[in-house]
This record gives C-alpha cells, structure tokens and sequence, in this order.
C-alpha cells in the first residue's frame, strides 16, 4: 500500500496494526464471553444459576431450623413429544437439608429421542444457594418410544442464603426444567455421559 | 376514585353475560379445545389468519385438559371489561389507570418526579434557546464575545444535574426494591407459557390444568363488548386482593407477558424461567399484548387477566377441573398439557 | 493504476507532474477512489438512496398503521412475490418491513452519512490533512458498506420462515433468529451486517491512525476541532464495539447453519447471552450514531455565533465520557428479561450518569451562543432544532432509564419516539445541519437559504407529528412492531401518519434544493459563512482542490478550535 521506507508511513501502519489489534481483541472477547459468561453465572448464581455439589460438600452442610418450600416445574419446548412434570408440585423442607425430588418424564412418540434438560431457579438471586447433588439434568437422557421414567434430584439450600439480604426473605424457591430435544437425538443407542 | 372502580368491578364480577354464555364458548376448557372453531365462524380478511393455525400444539394439549375438566356448571361466564379499566381509551395520553400497588407507585413516581424533572428541564432548555436567539441575535448583538470559559458556570452544570439524578435515582432504586420483593409464603402460582403465537396459563397449584388462550376474531370481540385486537378467547383468570407468583417461559422463543394497567413485564424466555410478583387490587379484566418479537403473529397473542374475588376464582377453577387446597398433593395426570403426541 | 498518485502522509514534495486538480478517469475516479473527498461524495451518494429507500420502508409502514386492519400489507406482499394468500406471510412482511427500516438506517444511512461521508470529507481537511492514512483501506470500507446493502436486499427476496426475507428486528435475538427463521433470508441479513461491520471497522482503524498521526504541525489533541474529536471517540467505540457483534453474529450464523449451540439451551447455550453481547455492542452504537451530530453541531453553532466553543476541553471530554460510560449501561435494554434486582439496580443508576455529560454539551452550546452574535443561516436553526429536540430525546432516556418505570414502557412506542427523537430527530437533524453547512463546500454551489430555511420547519412539524404522539401511545400500552392494533390506538396513529407525508414534503424540499443548486447555485467562495467560521476546511477552495495541503499548514493559536 505504501512504501514502508517513508517514516511517516511506517508510523501510520503501527497506529493501524496496534488499532486492529484492539478490534481484534474484542473480537476475541465476543467469542470467550461464551465460556466467561456460563463460568459468571455459574461462580454467582446470576441469572438462576443453581450449584453443583459433591455428596461430600453437601454432607458438611447444617440444616438450620428454618423452613423453605421448593416448587418444582417441568417444560417440554414446543414440538417435543415428551411429556415431563415434576412428581411433587412443592416439598417443604429446612434450610440446609437434603431432600430429594422426582420428575416423570415420558416419551409418546414412536422413535427414540434424546433429551436435555436446562434449569434455573427463581427467583434469581437463590441461584447461589441452591446446590443440587445429583440431578438427571447433568447427563443426557434417552427414552424409548413410550418409555416412561421418574428421575431423582437431589438438592440443599445453603443456609448461607440467610446472609443474603436480597434473598433471605423468600419462602419459596422454583426449580424450573425445560427439556430439549438434543440435536443428535434420534440415534437409537442410549447416550450416558 | 378506587371506591367507584371497587363498586363497577363488582357489579361486573356478578353480572351474568346470558348471551355470550350461551354460545359454545360457556365451558372455558371446551371453548380451548374447540379454539379454532370460533375464529373460524366469524373471519373478516384480517382475522382468517386466525383460523388459519389451528393452534399449532394448543390444539393436541387442551383436547387433554377437555377430557380432564368435568361438565360445566356454568358458574363462571367471562367478566366484561369496564371502559377505561385496564384497557387503553381513545385519545389516551397519560398511563392506563393502575390496579396494583407498585403500579401505582410507579406511577406517582412517573407523574410527580419524573415529569415534573423533565418537563422543567426541557422548558428550560427551550427558553434558554428562546433568550439566546432573540437577545444574541446579531441586530441585537453586532459584537460577539471570546468568553469561552467560565469555571463556576461549568462547574454547576455539572453538580446540578448530579444532584436532580441523585434525586430521581432514591425513589427509583426504593421502587426496584419493592417490585422485586419476594412472594409471600403460600402465594398462588400461576405460569404464563409463551407459545408461537399464542398464551398458555397454567395452575400448577389447582391441578396442574393448563388453559389455552387465543385471539379472538375482531366481530367476536366487539359482540362480547371487548376492544378488537386485545380480546382473547380464554383469559388467564386469578384472584384478586392477594399476591400472586407469576412465572413465565416460552415454549419456543422469546415472547413478553404485558400487562400495563398492572405495571406488569416480563419476557417469556425459552429454557428458562422468569418470575415476578402481581398484585391485583380489584376485580376487573385487564389487557395486555405480547412484548416482543416473536415472529409474524407476534400482533395477535393478546393477554387477557381477569381477576375475581377469591370464591369465584375458586369457582372458575373448579369449572376448569382444577383443584382447590392442599396444593402440594400430587398433580400426577394434571401436568401433561403442552406436547404434541403426533410429533 | 500509475495514474493515481500515491498519497504518501506527509511527503509535501510531490513533484511529478500533476497540478493540483489532476483527476482520474471516471471510473478510477469512483470506483477505485483513494481520495477521502470522492469517497466522502460516495458515502454521501449511498446514504441518501439507502435513506430513500429505508425512509419509503417507513413510509409503507406508517400507511398500515394510519387505521387499524390490515389495508397494505397483503398488497405489499404480493408485490415483493411473497404469497399474499398466506395470513402469516403477509404479517412476515410487517416484521420484515421492521427489521429493514432499522438496519437501512442504522448502517446505511445514518453511520454511512456521519463517519464515511462528513467524517471523509472533514476530518482530514480539518486537520490539515492531505488525506486519510490509509486510502485504498478507505475505499475498500465503501464497497464493503455497499455490498452488505445488496446483501440486505438479496434478503427481502429469500425465504425467511413464515414468509420472504428477514423477520427477525434489527436486533436478530435468538432464537427467533436462528430456530425461529428457517430459509437463507436472515443469514443474507447477518452477512450484511458483517460486510457492513467490517467496513466501519476497517474505517474506525483509518480515523484513529489519520487523528493520531497526521494532524498538521501545531494542532495538539486539545486544538482538533470538536468534530474531529467527536469522529476520534466515534472510531474507538466502532472499534471495541462492532468486533463484538461480528462475533455474536457470527455465533447466530454457525448456530443456524453448523449445528454450534451458542445461544441454544439445547446445547447449553443461553439465548439472554446474545441479547447482553447484542447490546454491548448496540449501546455504543447508539452513541456512535450521535456523536459525530454532536461534532457537527458544535461547529455549527460556533460558527454562526462567530464564537470559539465554550468550554471546549469539557466538551471534548464529555464525549470520552459518554463513550466510556456508554460501554457499561447496555442491560438498560435487557430490562424484563429476568435481571435480578442489583443487577437492575446498577444498571439504572450507570445509566442516568450519561444525563451528566449529555447536560454538559447542551448548556455548552447554549453558553457558546450567549454572547455571541448569531446569524441564522440554515445550519444554525437546524443545530437549534437538534438542541431541543435532543433534548426532548434526552430527557425521556432518563425516565426509561429508571427499571422500575421502564417495565411498563419497555417494547412499547414510548421506546419508538425516544429514540426516534435522539436519531430521527437529532441525528437526521445534525445531518441536515451538517449538510447545509457544508454542502457549499463540497459542490462548490450555494443552496437557496430560503428552501433550506423551509425544508427545516417542514421538517419540524413533520416529525414532531410523527413522534411526539407516539409517547402517548407508549404510556397507553401500545406494543412496537405491531402491524394492527386495538381502535383506542388509533387517533395518535393516524395523527403521526399524516405527520410523515408532512415530513415527506420536506424531504421533497431538500432534493429540490439540492436540485437548484446543482444547476444553478451560486458559486461558493472559500469561506461563505464569513468570520465565525475558522477551522482549516475554510482556508481552502469551495470544493477544495483535489489534492490539498501539499504544503502542511501550521497551526498557530488563532486556529485553535
């Protein structure tokens, strides 16, 4: 473009790759805002992020002696044909104790699918507090045409949320799950993480 | 004023609507199965679209909670709306009337701090130009000044709007704090579900029944004395005078549940769940549209709410086939609604 | 190729055997132009069709909504070769109506007429400049620009899901944009929006190095002309914002077409993640498409004032604020999508400090006026106009800003004038502004003050006719990107409808008058606006030789500023 012998030039080029630089940086950020993003929400609880807990962590937990319902809800995305709801709609417990849920999860179609649940808590700022030690959510599940299963979560609330002025008032957290088909579903072999 | 709004909202409650009550529409899970059926009878040009999707999966999930619901008994018929309640009025040009408390609260922030702050401010912007444009003008001012700095001036065009911000953001932050306070213990829940292009509202408490809620064709609106275009077939019916846990989630992209007579928004995101408390302080119908775009009918999934005294909610609950009490005992059969079986 | 001179910085010494108003052949002249003025003139060409065209898009969608119903659209959609018969295609078409007048005007008209066009044409001129820094790279944004237009185009006429082109708003969320679109309509569409995104790019790289490197000698950063500066904070927001949206955009595009999950929970994805990258970006860009009006306004008003800008280094660095704070305020458009309450709550209050530095600019240009001797030549009643109606724009932003109020407001028409009023209103404005006060000085011909005066107040009643009812409507609960809505709506639609043919024949104005001075303006001396009007632009020819500065001008005092 121009002749890199000329001073002035070789000061505009260097202005211009360190500028593009800075745009390809931000570039890069876009993309690792990604991975940034879920490791954000997952250290924090935003967005309803929920925890996730050896038994072993969880065993050092303390129940406190104060109460605290869970709601549970299950979605099927439109187009799915699983039906999924929780076995309980609430479960009263203690703060800081282990309980354990269920959820049926049925496929009605004639073809094996794969599933994936995503999940979050509400309101928001419980996200921090709700460890789940086991969940059904944390691997794929495969269900043959009209299989039917009732899947365990196991889960605490961390009698820390009692420290957390913009939490400690709620009575009621909502575990929500929404099933997914996912994109490789329909492969008939049963795929276990 | 809410004594007349508390008076008319009552006598609607109890008034009986025999005509429409009559028609097919009467038994509220029967109208949901048949919901195309209704779209289909009336159809103007605009409206066939209506009948055109046959409420893609609305179709398949009601048929079950059809099947679910007992006969009718016709103890609830759909509260007719009141002028100017919880819908927009012609030539409206101040926010709808608010029926909840931090409705209202926003609302006397919106009128007492807010437009107060703005409207001086802008009136002073323009008089400042106004003073500027006929006392500088250059008849008036052949000579122009070098000034061009003036420390004290900008130092107080800056402090100033601090201290207005400062002023506006106190009882901003206090309205964030209530609008975000958490449902009580035992609140009703109920989840709006955004759907490509219509609402379905579920009970999970009374059973787990969903309820499908399409557009109403504009004549069949306009027969049962509702606006075109906001009138919807089925209504997301709750009680009044006491908290209600309002979830929502899209079942396919992201829609937005709206009520402006409540205050009320929030998107409908697919994968997740939001939640947000409503309270409504009467009875009444209150409207609201989809909030965001959701592809080509995001126009016509209007949101109806219709908010009863707790014994007729009850009462509408039980018509739905829906339970009353003892919430936490299993819904087992109840929650299936949404999926298609026929994929 | 030999024949286009090498424009090589500041090598005074071009002594080959070109005069000064040497100029290429018409085609090299225009579609291989290295000259930042012809490109300039390209930009300028290129807004006003995409503004044409986009502005047409406004007018089809102001004609649907003057009554409720569906009157046009079925037409409409028969006419692009959609399928008319189809209820969901012809409401496909509202939505695609939407997505086109947004991106048309964001980045075909708006960004193309502010940075490539006035900011080509005075940047380096005011600088003392021979030219950009780096002209083919200058050349190459034009056409990168132009082809993501044709992209955009090709769009409308491709499969898009329930109908033709892309439905999904200028602001693409997933997952409407991705499961929710099927056919290559919205891939065109984000395919316009990286050529065009490059471009700007390509061309934030350009100002930066031609502003930091090839001032001439004597004008310090804090002597640059408020526009330049305006221009300078403009290409670093262009330039740490937009890679961001390629990005996002790039992830919707392999998310559509590879079977990559980023913004799909199927794959763990999360579809809010694209809206906060979205925003990032688009927050910026808001700001991206104000402060070179900001610029323009500034000279304007100093100009007629025949005073040096009050307060300039606040001024200058207002804008370095409004573009830093700009990048940390973007969740206020993410209001209802489920933040939590703190999260709300910052954003709320980050957002209302840009009041600060926005109230700073407004009473600096108001104190630059005090005192001064105001002449009120065209641009200064456009710049008068911008000042009020940003204002009005302003102080609106400060009630949505609050997420308390903004829930009932968000995605409503209170949303549509507010940032109407900052963009159709005050960036059209300092666009127009800009134009007549520059146009001279491009074409060498003088405009008729009196079309000017008129397209002004034409324009004025027009587009407060169109936008200030749509407050009304928005405090009454209407939705935005509605194609039909309930009777109660229709008064205020019908009033801004009646609002835009008044702004229509405004527009007629203008072409008029660029009409009458083309062919029979006056010629236009070096500096027609007379003392007031002192930066470097002024010291040369109206239009300025092809190649200027060969001999750098030095900046002494008196050019400051």
């Amino acid at each position: 473009m121009v002749t890199a012998t000329k001073p002035s030039s070789n000061r505009n080029i260097r202005v211009g790759i360190i500028a593009a630089g800075g745009a390809l940086a931000m570039l890069g950020l876009g993309y690792a805002s990604v991975p940034l993003y879920r490791i954000f929400c997952q250290a924090t609880g935003f967005n309803g992020t929920t925890q996730r807990s050896t038994a072993a962590q969880a065993a050092a937990v303390k129940a406190t002696m104060r109460p605290i319902t869970i709601r549970f809800d299950g979605n099927v995305v439109n187009g799915m044909p699983w039906q999924f709801h929780p076995e309980q709609v609430t479960q009263s417990g203690l703060i800081g104790e282990r309980k354990m849920a269920f959820f049926i999860a049925k496929n009605i179609s004639n073809r094996t699918i794969t599933g994936r649940a995503v999940y979050n808590v509400t309101p928001e700022q419980t996200g921090a507090y709700f460890h789940k030690i086991q969940c059904f959510c944390f691997n794929d599940q495969t269900l043959k045409p009209g299989e039917e299963v009732r899947m365990p979560v196991l889960y605490y609330v961390d009698p820390d949320i009692l420290t957390d002025p913009n939490a400690k008032d709620v009575s009621e957290i909502t575990l929500s799950y929404t099933f997914l088909e996912a994109a490789d579903s329909t492969q008939s072999t049963p795929k276990n993480k | 004023m809410s004594l007349s709004h508390v008076a008319r909202a009552v006598t609607g409650a109890f008034r009986t609507m025999s005509l429409a009550a009559a028609l097919a529409f009467a038994p509220q899970a029967m109208a949901a199965a048949a919901a195309p059926a209704p779209a289909a009878a009336a159809a103007p040009a605009p409206e066939a679209p209506v009948a055109a999707t046959p409420a893609p999966a609305g179709s398949a999930a009601p048929a079950d909670a059809a099947a679910a619901a007992p006969v009718d008994k016709g103890s609830y018929s759909p509260m007719k709306p009141v002028d100017g309640k919880g819908q927009p009025v012609a030539k409206g040009w101040t926010f709808q009337d608010q029926y909840s408390p931090n409705g209202q609260e926003a609302l006397r922030m919106h009128d007492y701090i807010l437009m107060p702050v703005i409207t001086v401010i802008t009136l002073f912007v323009l008089l400042l130009l106004l003073l500027v444009m006929v006392r500088f003008r250059r008849s008036a001012n052949p000579v122009a000044s070098k000034t061009s700095h003036n420390t004290t001036i900008e130092i107080i065009w800056t402090v100033v709007p601090v201290l207005i911000l400062v002023f506006v953001a106190v009882p901003s932050i206090r309205l964030l704090a209530h609008q975000y306070a958490p449902a009580p213990k035992g609140a009703l829940t109920v989840k709006a579900t955004g759907y490509q292009w219509y609402w379905g509202y579920t009970y999970p408490d009374n059973g787990g029944f969903e309820v499908i809620s399409n557009i109403l064709p504009d004549a069949e609106a306009i027969k049962r004395g509702e606006q075109p275009q906001l009138a919807a077939d089925n209504r997301m019916v709750v009680p009044a005078g006491e908290p209600i846990r309002l979830q929502t989630t899209g079942s396919d992209v992201i829609h937005a549940f709206a009520v402006p007579s409540l205050w009320f928004k929030l998107d409908a995101v697919p994968g997740r769940i939001n939640e947000k408390v409503l309270f409504i302080k009467e009875p009444g119908v209150y409207y609201g549209q989809c909030s965001e775009l959701c592809g080509a009918r995001h126009g016509y999934m209007p949101i109806v709410v219709e908010a009863l005294p707790r014994a007729k909610f009850e009462e509408w609950v039980k018509a739905q086939g829906g339970t009353v009490g003892a919430p936490a005992t299993a819904t087992a059969a109840a929650a299936p609604a949404k999926p298609t079986p026929a994929a | 190729m030999a024949s286009i001179p090498a424009h090589e910085g500041f090598d005074a010494h071009h002594d080959d055997a070109h005069d000064h108003d040497h100029k290429p052949a018409f085609f090299q002249r225009w579609f291989m132009s290295t000259n930042h003025k012809d490109i300039g003139t390209l930009y300028l060409i290129f807004a006003i069709i995409a503004g044409i065209i986009g502005g047409g898009v406004s007018g089809i969608m102001r004609a649907e909504l003057a009554h409720p119903g569906i009157q046009y659209l079925g037409w409409w959609t028969h006419f692009l070769g959609g399928n008319d018969q189809d209820f969901n295609a012809t409401l496909h078409l509202w939505n695609v109506l939407i997505t086109a007048h947004g991106l048309i005007m964001v980045f075909f008209m708006v960004m193309p007429a502010l940075i490539g066009g006035f900011g080509n044409w005075f940047v380096p001129l005011m600088i003392g400049a021979p030219d950009m820094a780096f002209p083919r790279m200058n050349n190459i944004s034009f056409w990168l620009t132009v082809s993501g237009f044709c992209s955009l185009m090709i769009s409308a006429f491709m499969p898009g899901g329930t109908g033709m082109g892309a439905g999904t708003g200028w602001t693409v969320y997933a997952p409407l944009s991705t499961s929710g679109s099927v056919g290559p309509a919205v891939d065109f569409a984000i395919f316009s929006l990286h050529l065009a995104g490059a471009g700007s790019i390509l061309g934030a790289i350009n100002f930066i190095t031609t502003i930091f490197n090839m001032r001439a000698p004597g004008m310090t950063l804090h002597k640059m002309p408020l526009f330049v500066w305006s221009m300078l904070v403009t290409a670093f927001l262009l330039l740490l914002s937009l890679p961001v949206l390629a990005a996002a955009i790039t992830m919707l595009l392999t998310d559509r077409n590879f079977g990559t999950t980023f913004f799909n929970p199927a794959g763990g994805g999360d579809p809010i993640l694209y809206q906060h990258l979205f925003w990032f970006f688009g927050h910026p860009e808001v700001y991206i498409m104000i402060l070179p009006g900001f610029g323009i306004i500034s000279q304007i008003i100093s100009t007629f004032s025949k005073k040096p800008v009050f307060g300039y280094l606040g001024m200058a660095y207002a804008m370095v604020a409004i573009g830093a704070v700009g990048f940390i305020v973007w969740a206020h458009h993410m209001y209802t999508t489920g933040l939590d309450v703190n999260t709300k709550m910052y954003f709320t209050a980050a957002t209302m400090v840009i009041a600060v530095p926005t109230g700073i600019k407004i009473f600096s240009w108001i104190a630059t006026m005090w005192g001064g001797s105001l002449e009120f030549k065209s641009p200064l009643v456009w710049a008068i106009g911008f000042i009020f109606l940003f204002t009005v724009g302003g102080v609106t932003g400060v009630v949505l800003a609050n997420g308390g109020i903004d829930d009932n407001l968000q995605d409503t028409y209170y949303v549509v004038a507010h940032f109407h009023y900052v963009l159709s209103l005050g960036a059209v404005t300092s666009l127009f502004a800009g134009f007549y006060y520059w146009f001279p000085k491009m074409s060498g011909r003088m405009h008729s003050e009196f079309l000017s005066h008129l397209h002004f107040w034409v324009f004025f009643v027009g587009v407060n006719l169109i936008f200030f009812p749509m407050h009304f409507l928005g405090v009454q609960g209407m939705p935005r990107r509605y194609p039909d809505y309930a009777p109660a709506f229709e008064f205020w639609n019908t009033i801004a409808t009646n609002g835009y043919m008044v702004m229509a024949a405004s527009m007629v104005i203008f072409f008029v008058n660029i009409a009458y001075s083309l062919v029979a303006g006056p010629k236009a001396v070096g500096n027609y606006w007379g003392e007031g009007a002192t930066t470097l632009e002024w010291t040369l020819s109206s239009p300025p030789p092809f190649h200027q500065f060969e001999t750098l001008p030095v900046i002494e005092e008196a050019h400051a500023h």
